[in-house]
């Protein structure tokens, strides 16, 4: 039944996207507006075949999208399927570092707070979770990027790897996309660690607005589960209580970590748009607004559906993990 | 309570920060039973969060009073023009950006147009939300269920995005300052709207079973009336929550906006996005106050609404509000304690808060 | 780390598409002294920009960044040497009118592509007639506007046939975006053909051919000793071009040498900053790039369409503006000298070009003049201020646009002249409007497709122009008309002197700006200068490090 919400969804938010896009004007113009008169960008607007009823563009979209034909991009005639995969494989990897960071600060601190509630360590930690959470990306990212590349040179500016580096791995044919791996198949250690000290700071930008939410809820939970008669039972039982936190109160505080996780996914994919463009790091939401900027239709739209399945299939799975940790979760 | 508390909530949606600068409503409103009842690191938050919020709130208010140059000034009054980048100094004590405007004042007056946007951004995701969520759970069936799949799907929409696409079509592609205030607000609007329709539609849907409804009905009182009562009643508990997440929100899209360059031109509003935007390549020249100061004035401004939200939260979940010394605030929590016929002393509505609030953090 | 090994299978899908087929040979081998290009020069260097690259194949894109690419990669029946504007023959031996109709190039003999294949004339006419097969909605087969049809009468020579008699400007097209000639064995006849095909087919003449491909990441090239032409051989072996979407990223890396050369575009704070940095040297060289405000003859105040139309008065504040743009301020306080003050409509370095605005607008010396642009209105019976709806695009032409036109309505305003209600739309919107009478006046920019003078004013100032502002001037018309097939080049030159100066006077459109190349390089690096001309090209092969 979840399952089945995803069709909806995305068919909801394929259409939105495709009827605002038309709405905002035509490739065409976008590329040429500047270049050539009136009637000669009519007349190729009229070839490209964008002044037709919207319906029927519509209607040759999904028609297009269900034989599996996404079309190839307008502004740089690439397939967007090679567009997907390519920047696709980025942005999951930095949003597989940035839900690290964020599950690495924001899981152990979280409890930590929760257990010295309303005393000066939650104190500390719940102010800094607020301001992780209500410091704008790219904000995050200038400062790091000042105070850790510009004034204290410890890691690399932006990219996602050095030219040696990339140079190292075209050598050795590895080309996944996702840095870490290619890096691994080099087989060289400083090309690995290359790859790691180029992730780093995008990792934390994005990483510590989800560890800020992550922490808030670890504590939120804990305080709930230590309140309840199972932790006081196993209290009472002589249990130590690093052991109590570790072991009983921590599983049924996992449910709803797994669940946010899930939610945060779509987040992560804003805060990408955001963090990619800060640290040039080439993934989908960083084509994004390039090709929202273009007006490229075909790019946008394809970007979105799987934005939105990915999503959507994320929201699933999440149902499913917490239905298999507790089966007294109701879905 | 009285039926008074049904107006200071609809008040307090459309702006609890506004309205908090004004001692005549001051004691009406939710929030002030709240910071009674609070104590210890809850109370620090929640008044440091007010705080903010008031100093925002101020600032955008008294702009014109505050900034010592408009917005868009290049040149002081004898003609004399500020020069770029000019680092910070009795004249300016912020510096000058790169367009050779006073950073102070666009800071200051960029408070007024994140303001400009909360208000509608509430103002909107309030009135568009409570009704569908009232539609929707009064009359139930299709239009319900096709009501609750929209909500679902949109809250997986990244905001920022449908922000971009409705900056373009509202504005015409004009970056006037009315038309990135409404694409900022409105995009938030479509992604907070499912957030109320969800309370207020769970609310109506609880409600609805109850005994007091039939015999009200018995009585001859309009259902209606029942049901905009109570659930509005029941709801002063969870809103005001929503309502600050909304507002960080909603300057963070601003800024978000912005800093991608589909905000608000410089000479027609000040925004603070657009300003880090364009300091991006000083911060790399040495040059940090342009960055500075309006990534602050973000960061507090959210952090203002967030901090209010964060204890607001607590305080509604008994789980988390802090144990008060015995009976000296036993008071204050039952004074505020919503109607007997609503409150479930679980507070069901609290486990769903704690999820949805991480979608504040976002941008 | 779940995240990580549940991806394996979209990266499986990536492997395949992504894979770039060629291992770069030697390019990871360090830099080894004494290359077969300069001798004691380092064996590679590093070149980064913020360009974009939209395709390779010529018949698919209309920009500068992929244009810049195509240079590096291209033979060209005709080029612009080192420091020139003009044109020469670069792979072919000559190229010349044969009858009025008719322009023949001969091709040098015995070219070859990197991938082995002969270098033919039927190459040249694939060329050609695929531009105008296929007609690309990004390409650039409008150029070919005077091209009939290409004939072959044997391997080494080419016949263009044109449809209007000795077009002096055909030769210049031949070294525009639509000249690069393509191999017929790679490209497809009757479709934008994709990067990867061209990488892998090895259809590369130019100065250098590559060895590896990442779109809008990475470029590897190799230099191609089969190049014959007129730019002689590379200077350098192995050249990486390093592609970044924000310049501050690209900055960073050329003061901390990462990278050698930084071209195109970085910050005019950033270049301001690195003039006084001794670990970088910053060359410029002219632009081909001018900014200017169109005024629409309709709806402008005393337009035609206007309740109170009055040429003489609608001349009279287009001088008036003319007078009062402080063109210095902008290039200082704005642009920091990475764009310079622009007098005329054909930009400075062109064969041709003159500054008439300099003498006629402001103190006569290039500054501002209130007083000049009061007595102006007044003698014309303007009542001031003149209310004047300007607009600009924020998207298109940088982000500095915005500091540039707050400034231009601070100038107009200063001294009670004008009253300017700038506005800013969004850069789709803003082509729409623009030629629908919806702005009065309004910013644009040009982007020359070849250097040569007449690039400037033919899509300007004829009757049919691409700003559709409804300006006629027959006088003007007919000089463009007749510069364009003079081929005395002295009297050519009298021409444009003459259409710079009637233009002057009539100002359709009020230049103000010229953009400057720069070029940011470590100490070591030499051959910017040679590259930085008026022709707009920079070419990779005339750069060295050591």
């Amino acid at each position: 039944m979840r399952f089945l919400l995803i069709i909806p969804t995305v068919f909801i938010l394929v259409t939105t996207v495709f009827v605002l896009m038309r709405a905002t004007g035509d490739p065409i113009t976008a590329a040429l507006g500047g270049k050539l008169p009136p009637d000669q960008l009519a007349e190729l607007i009229h070839a490209a075949g964008y002044d037709r009823p919207i319906v029927v563009q519509y209607w040759e979209y999904l028609t297009g999208i269900f034989s599996g034909d996404f079309g190839t991009t307008i502004s740089d005639n690439r397939p967007v399927t090679e567009v997907l995969t390519t920047y696709g494989t980025a942005t999951l990897e930095l949003a597989s570092y940035a839900i690290l960071v964020a599950l690495v600060l924001g899981v152990p601190f979280g409890m930590v707070s929760g257990y010295f509630r309303d005393r000066l360590p939650d104190a500390v930690l719940r102010i800094l979770a607020i301001l992780a959470y209500a410091t704008p990306v790219f904000f995050a990212g200038l400062i790091l990027k000042l105070v850790f590349s510009v004034w204290l040179g410890w890691f690399p500016v932006a990219g996602r790897v050095s030219t040696d580096g990339e140079i190292a791995m075209q050598l050795a044919g590895a080309d996944s996309g996702f840095m870490l791996i290619d890096a691994f198949k080099t087989g060289d250690p400083a090309v690995v660690l290359d790859v790691l000290s180029h992730a780093a700071l995008p990792a934390i930008a994005l990483g510590l607005l989800t560890a800020g939410v992550f922490l808030r809820l670890v504590r939120t939970n804990m305080i709930g589960t230590l309140g309840t008669g199972y932790v006081d039972a196993a209290r009472s039982r002589g249990v130590k209580e690093s052991r109590l936190v570790r072991k009983h109160a921590w599983r049924p505080a996992l449910i709803p970590i797994i669940t946010v996780a899930g939610m945060q996914v779509a987040m992560l994919l804003v805060g990408a748009v955001l963090t990619e463009t800060t640290f040039e790091w080439r993934g989908l939401g960083f084509q994004l607004s390039e090709y929202l900027q273009a007006r490229d239709f075909v790019a946008v739209q394809g970007i979105v559906v799987l934005m939105a399945v990915v999503v959507a299939v994320t929201n699933f799975l999440v149902d499913v993990l917490a239905a298999l940790i507790d089966p007294r979760v109701r879905y | 309570m009285t039926s008074g508390e049904i107006t200071s909530v609809g008040t307090a949606g459309a702006a609890p920060e506004h309205v908090a600068g004004r001692g005549a409503w001051f004691k009406k409103l939710p929030v002030v039973h709240q910071v009674r009842q609070s104590v210890g690191l809850q109370r620090g938050m929640l008044i440091a969060g007010l705080v903010l919020t008031t100093v925002f709130v101020l600032v955008a208010v008294f702009a014109p009073l505050l900034a010592p140059y408009g917005w868009s000034q290049l040149r002081s009054g004898d003609g004399v023009a500020f020069g770029a980048q000019q680092p910070p100094s009795a004249e300016h004590w912020f510096g000058t950006t790169v367009g050779g405007y006073d950073v102070l004042s666009r800071v200051v007056w960029g408070a007024q147009t994140s303001l400009l946007v909360v208000i509608v951004a509430v103002a909107a995701s309030i009135v568009v939300g409570v009704l569908l969520g009232l539609v929707s759970g009064y009359f139930g069936g299709w239009l319900d269920r096709v009501l609750v799949v929209i909500a679902d799907a949109i809250y997986a929409f990244p905001s920022l995005l449908l922000a971009i696409l409705l900056a373009i079509v509202i504005s015409g592609g004009q970056s006037s300052m009315w038309g990135g205030i409404l694409a900022a607000a409105l995009s938030i609007t479509v992604v907070f709207v499912p957030q109320y329709f969800r309370v207020v539609r769970a609310e109506v849907v609880r409600i609805k079973a109850e005994a007091f409804v039939d015999s009200a009905r018995v009585l001859g009182t309009g259902h209606w009336r029942i049901m905009t009562r109570h659930v509005l009643r029941n709801s002063t508990r969870t809103l005001p929550l929503i309502v600050t997440l909304n507002a960080s929100e909603a300057i963070l899209t601003l800024a978000g906006l912005g800093f991608l360059g589909f905000g608000i031109e410089p000479t027609a509003a000040a925004e603070w996005g657009y300003d880090l935007q364009r300091s991006l390549a000083d911060v790399t020249s040495g040059i940090w106050w342009t960055a500075l100061f309006p990534g602050l004035a973000i960061v507090l401004a959210a952090m203002g609404m967030t901090l209010m939200g964060e204890s607001l939260n607590d305080l509604a979940d008994p789980r988390l509000r802090s144990r008060a010394r015995s009976g000296q605030v036993a008071g204050a929590v039952a004074a505020t304690s919503v109607e007997a016929d609503a409150s479930d002393p679980e507070n069901p509505a609290s486990a769903e808060h704690s999820e949805e609030n991480p979608k504040g953090g976002d941008a | 780390m779940s995240a990580i090994r549940g991806s394996r299978r979209l990266l499986a899908g990536a492997a395949g598409t992504a894979a770039l087929a060629l291992v770069l040979t030697a390019c990871g081998g360090g830099s080894g002294d004494g290359g077969s290009g300069g001798g004691g020069s380092a064996e590679s260097l590093v070149v980064g920009t913020t360009d974009k690259i939209t395709s390779l194949d010529p018949a698919g894109s209309y920009d500068n960044g992929s244009f810049a690419v195509m240079n590096q990669i291209y033979p060209f029946l005709l080029n612009t040497p080192y420091g020139s504007p003009d044109v020469e023959p670069d792979i072919a031996e000559s190229a010349e009118f044969t009858s009025p109709k008719e322009y023949t190039v001969k091709l040098k003999p015995g070219l070859k592509w990197a991938n082995g294949n002969d270098l033919t004339s039927s190459d040249v006419k694939f060329t050609f007639d695929r531009q105008l097969a296929i007609a690309d909605e990004n390409g650039p087969s409008s150029l070919l506007y005077n091209l009939d049809s290409v004939e072959t009468p044997d391997d080494t020579t080419v016949v263009f046939k044109l449809k209007s008699a000795d077009d002096q400007i055909f030769p210049q097209i031949l070294s525009s975006p639509v000249g690069p000639i393509v191999d017929e064995d790679v490209f497809s006849a009757d479709a934008v053909t994709p990067d990867q095909e061209i990488v892998d087919g090895k259809a590369f003449a130019g100065q250098y051919s590559i060895t590896s491909y990442k779109a809008n990441e990475l470029i590897s090239y190799e230099a191609y000793d089969g190049y014959q032409g007129i730019l002689g051989a590379a200077k350098t072996p192995k050249v990486a071009a390093k592609y970044f979407t924000d310049a501050s990223n690209l900055k960073l890396e050329v003061q901390d040498g990462s990278v050698d050369v930084a071209l195109r575009s970085l910050s005019p704070t950033d270049i301001e900053d690195l003039r006084g940095d001794d670990a970088v040297k910053v060359v410029d060289g002219p632009g081909g790039e001018i900014r200017y405000i169109t005024f629409n003859f309709n709806t402008q105040p005393y337009g035609e369409k206007q309740p109170d139309a009055d040429p003489k008065k609608a001349t009279a504040v287009r001088q008036a503006v003319a007078d009062l743009i402080d063109r210095e301020a902008l290039a200082d306080q704005v642009y920091k000298g990475t764009y310079t003050p622009l007098y005329s409509f054909v930009p400075d370095g062109l064969t041709g070009a003159t500054e008439p605005l300099k003498e006629m607008y402001g103190d006569g010396q290039g500054g501002a003049d209130a007083d000049a642009a009061k007595k102006r209105l007044d003698d014309a019976g303007v009542t001031t201020p003149v209310e004047l709806n300007l607009q600009y695009s924020n998207d298109h032409y940088g982000p500095s646009s915005g500091d540039e036109y707050a400034l231009i309505k601070d100038q107009l305003e200063a001294d009670g002249l004008f009253t300017v209600n700038l506005q800013t739309t969004e850069w789709v919107q803003y082509s729409k409007d623009r030629t629908s009478d919806v702005y009065p006046a309004y910013q644009l920019g040009w982007f020359p497709d070849y250097s040569d003078a007449d690039n400037y004013l033919t899509p300007f100032f004829l009757k049919e122009n691409f700003l559709g502002n409804h300006y006629v001037n027959q006088d003007v018309e007919d000089m463009i008309l007749e510069q364009a097939v003079t081929a005395d080049e002295a009297k050519r030159t009298e021409l444009l002197g003459q259409i710079q100066e009637a233009e002057a006077k009539d100002l359709s459109t009020v230049p103000y700006l010229q953009g400057a190349q720069v070029a940011v390089t470590g100490a070591d690096v030499t051959g910017v200068e040679d590259t930085l001309d008026a022709s707009f090209k920079v070419r990779y092969a005339a750069l060295a490090k050591g």
